[in-house]
C-alpha cells in the first residue's frame, strides 16, 4: 500500500510534521490503525538496523524515535484495548553519582518505539528509586546506564536492592554504557548487556517475550 | 619546541615512546583527591611531574577536564573527589538564549587556574613536550545546549546550534592561544561529541570550527592534536585527515589501523588501549597482552604511536599504568 510505504520512508527521514498528516490520511482512508503501527515499528526496524550498521547516527535515530513517538500518541486512541495495550514496562535511569543521559535517552525513546511503556527516572538515581518504580508501576524491565567507571558498581547495587526487595525474580535487568560490558553484566548479575540502543529495544523484546513465557 | 621537527623526528624514529592521556591518575601518587587536583594550578604542576618523573611519555598532558570550558561559560558544574568533574543541567533551551549568551574571558571560572598550571608544570618538567587539553566546539556546544537537545537542534534549530558553536570556537581560539602564550607546545582538542555524527553533519557541525581554531593557533612551535573517542570517526576519515593538524588521536570504539591508514603519514596518529576495560578495569596482564598485540597491528606504521583510547580515569590502578610502559619499552627493545 503506497501510503504506508511513504508513511514509513518518512518516519525513516525523521521528519515529525510530515508524518503525522500522513498518519491522518491513512486513517481517513480507512487503513486500520494496528496496519498503520506496524509500518511505523518496521521503519523504526530499518532505522535500528542502519544504526547497528553505522549507517545512520545519533541525531538521525533521535528525530526519527520522536517522529514515531508522536505518530503512535496519535494511533493509541484508535488502538483496541489489546492492541494499545503496551508490550511492557520498564523504568530506566543513570545510577546514582553519574549526571550521563545521551545514551539513556537514546534507549528510552527506542524502548518506546517498540510499544514499552517507559518510566524515566533521569539522571543520579539511587539503587531505591529504580525498586520504588518497579513496586509503584510494575516494570518488567530495569535499564540501569553509567558513563564512569566510578559510577558502574552503582549498577550492582540497584541489582542488589532489587534482590534485598524480592523482586529480583520478576524483573529482568539491563544494563549499558561506554565502560559496560559482558564481563561487567555478568558480574553485577545482570540479564542483559547490550553496546547501543538499538540492540536494547531488540534484547528488551526478547526478555519481554521470557517473562511471559 | 619545535613541534613540527618533533612531529617528523618522532616519526623517523625507530623506537617511539607511548603518549597516553595521563594525568587524572596522579591524585594517587599525591595522596590527595580529585577536587584538590582541579582547585590549584600548583598541585596540577606537581601532579604533572610525578607522573613524568614516573612514566617515559613522549609529552606531558595537563588535566583532560573537559568541564572547565563550560564553567567559565557559566554551566554548572559537579565536582566530586573521585571522579573527573561534570557539568550538569543545560543553560540553552531557546534560540534567545544562545543570542544572548557571552562569551567568557580566558581566566574565567577554573580556566586561568588551568592555564597558570602549564609554566608551574614547564618548571618541573624539562625532557618532554607539554600539551594542553581542551574541549571540542562542538562537545562545548553539548555541554551547554545538553546533549540530546544539541543533536535533536541540528536538524530542529541549526541556527541556534551554530549561534552557539560561534561563541564556543571564539572562546576555545582564545583559550588555545592562551596556552601557547604561556609556553604550551601544544593543544590536544577533545571532541568525543561530534564523533556520534555523521561524516556530513560532523564537518558542517564540528570540523569547520575545529578548524578555525587549529588555524588560529597551530604553528612550528604549537602542535595541534585531534581527539575523538566517538564510534563514528571511522567514517569521516578524510574529513578529519583535511584538518591539518600535527597529530591525531583516537578511542578503542574505532579499528586503530584503519584510521592511521586514513592520516596523512606525515602527522602523528595515536591510540588506542581501551582506559576503561584495560587501563582501569584490565589487569597488568591483560595490559602486557594489549599492547603487543596493537603494535604488532599498527606498530610498521612510522607514524603511529601507542596511546591510551581516551582520558584515563583517576583511580585507575598504577601496576596497569606501569605494565602499560613496561610492555611498550619490551616490544621496542628498551
Amino acid at each position: 500500500m503506497a501510503i504506508l510505504d511513504d508513511i514509513s520512508a518518512t518516519l525513516q527521514k525523521g521528519k515529525k510534521k510530515a508524518l503525522l498528516p500522513l498518519v491522518q490520511q491513512a486513517i481517513d482512508e480507512g487503513v486500520d490503525a494496528p496496519t498503520i503501527l506496524q509500518s511505523l515499528l518496521d521503519g523504526m526496524d530499518v532505522i535500528g538496523e542502519k544504526f547497528r550498521n553505522n549507517e545512520v547516527f545519533v541525531p538521525e535515530v533521535l528525530i526519527c524515535a520522536r517522529a514515531m513517538n508522536a505518530a503512535t500518541a496519535m494511533l493509541k486512541p484508535l488502538l483496541s484495548e489489546e492492541d494499545a495495550k503496551p508490550l511492557g514496562k520498564a523504568c530506566i535511569g543513570t545510577v546514582e553519582g553519574d549526571m550521563h543521559d545521551i545514551g539513556k535517552n537514546l534507549v528510552r525513546l527506542m524502548l518506546e518505539a517498540k510499544g514499552i511503556e517507559v518510566t524515566d527516572l533521569g539522571v543520579d538515581v539511587p539503587a531505591d528509586r529504580f525498586v520504588s518504580c518497579v513496586q509503584e508501576e510494575g516494570c518488567q524491565l530495569v535499564c540501569c546506564s553509567a558513563l564512569l567507571t566510578t559510577t558502574m558498581p552503582a549498577i550492582g547495587t540497584v541489582v542488589e536492592a532489587l534482590e534485598t526487595a524480592g523482586l529480583r525474580q520478576q524483573v529482568k535487568v539491563m544494563v549499558g554504557g561506554a565502560p559496560v560490558d559482558q564481563t561487567f553484566c555478568d558480574r553485577v548479575r545482570a540479564d542483559a548487556y547490550t553496546p547501543d540502543a538499538a540492540s536494547a529495544a531488540r534484547r528488551a523484546v526478547e526478555l519481554l517475550e521470557e517473562l511471559t513465557a | 619546541m619545535d613541534m613540527k621537527n618533533w612531529v617528523a623526528q618522532t616519526i623517523a624514529g625507530k623506537e617511539k615512546r607511548a603518549l597516553p592521556v595521563l594525568s587524572f591518575p596522579s591524585v594517587q601518587l599525591l595522596d590527595i583527591t580529585v577536587r584538590q587536583l582541579i582547585s590549584s594550578s600548583d598541585v596540577q604542576a606537581k601532579g604533572m611531574a610525578a607522573i613524568a618523573e614516573r612514566c617515559p611519555a613522549a609529552a606531558a598532558v595537563t588535566m583532560m577536564d573537559l568541564s572547565v570550558e563550560a564553567e567559565a561559560f557559566g554551566a554548572q558544574v559537579s565536582v566530586s573527589e573521585r571522579e573527573v568533574p561534570t557539568v550538569i543541567g543545560a543553560m540553552l533551551a531557546e534560540p534567545e538564549d544562545a543570542d544572548g549568551l557571552a562569551v567568557p574571558a580566558v581566566g574565567a571560572g577554573r580556566t586561568g587556574l588551568y592555564v597558570e598550571a602549564v609554566p608551574k608544570a614547564r618548571a618541573l618538567i624539562q625532557d618532554r613536550p607539554i600539551l594542553a587539553g581542551i574541549i571540542g566546539p562542538f562537545s562545548l556546544a553539548g555541554r551547554l545546549m545538553g546533549m540530546t537537545e544539541l543533536m535533536v537542534n541540528c536538524y530542529d534549530e541549526p541556527e541556534m546550534v551554530e549561534t552557539t558553536l560561534e561563541k564556543a570556537t571564539e572562546f576555545l581560539m582564545a583559550y588555545a592561544m592562551a596556552y601557547r602564550d604561556i609556553g604550551a607546545d601544544g593543544v590536544v582538542m577533545a571532541e568525543p561529541a561530534a564523533g556520534l555524527l555523521s561524516p556530513s553533519m560532523m564537518e558542517k557541525f564540528s570540523l569547520l570550527y575545529v578548524k578555525r581554531v587549529l588555524d588560529a593557533v597551530q604553528r612550528d612551535d604549537f602542535a595541534f592534536i585531534y581527539h575523538n573517542c566517538g564510534s563514528a570517526v571511522e567514517k569521516a576519515g578524510p574529513q578529519i585527515a583535511s584538518l591539518g593538524a600535527m597529530g591525531y588521536h583516537f578511542g578503542d570504539a574505532v579499528d586503530m589501523k584503519t584510521m592511521v591508514e586514513a592520516m596523512p603519514p606525515d602527522a602523528l596518529v595515536m591510540g588506542n588501549v581501551s582506559p576503561v576495560r584495560e587501563f582501569a578495569e584490565g589487569t597488568p596482564e591483560s595490559i602486557r597482552a594489549a599492547v603487543p598485540e596493537l603494535l604488532a597491528y599498527c606498530g610498521s606504521y612510522p607514524n603511529f604511536v601507542i596511546s591510551s583510547g581516551c582520558d584515563i580515569p583517576p583511580h585507575t590502578p598504577w601496576e596497569n599504568i606501569d605494565a602499560f610502559f613496561q610492555a611498550v619499552d619490551e616490544y621496542y627493545g628498551r
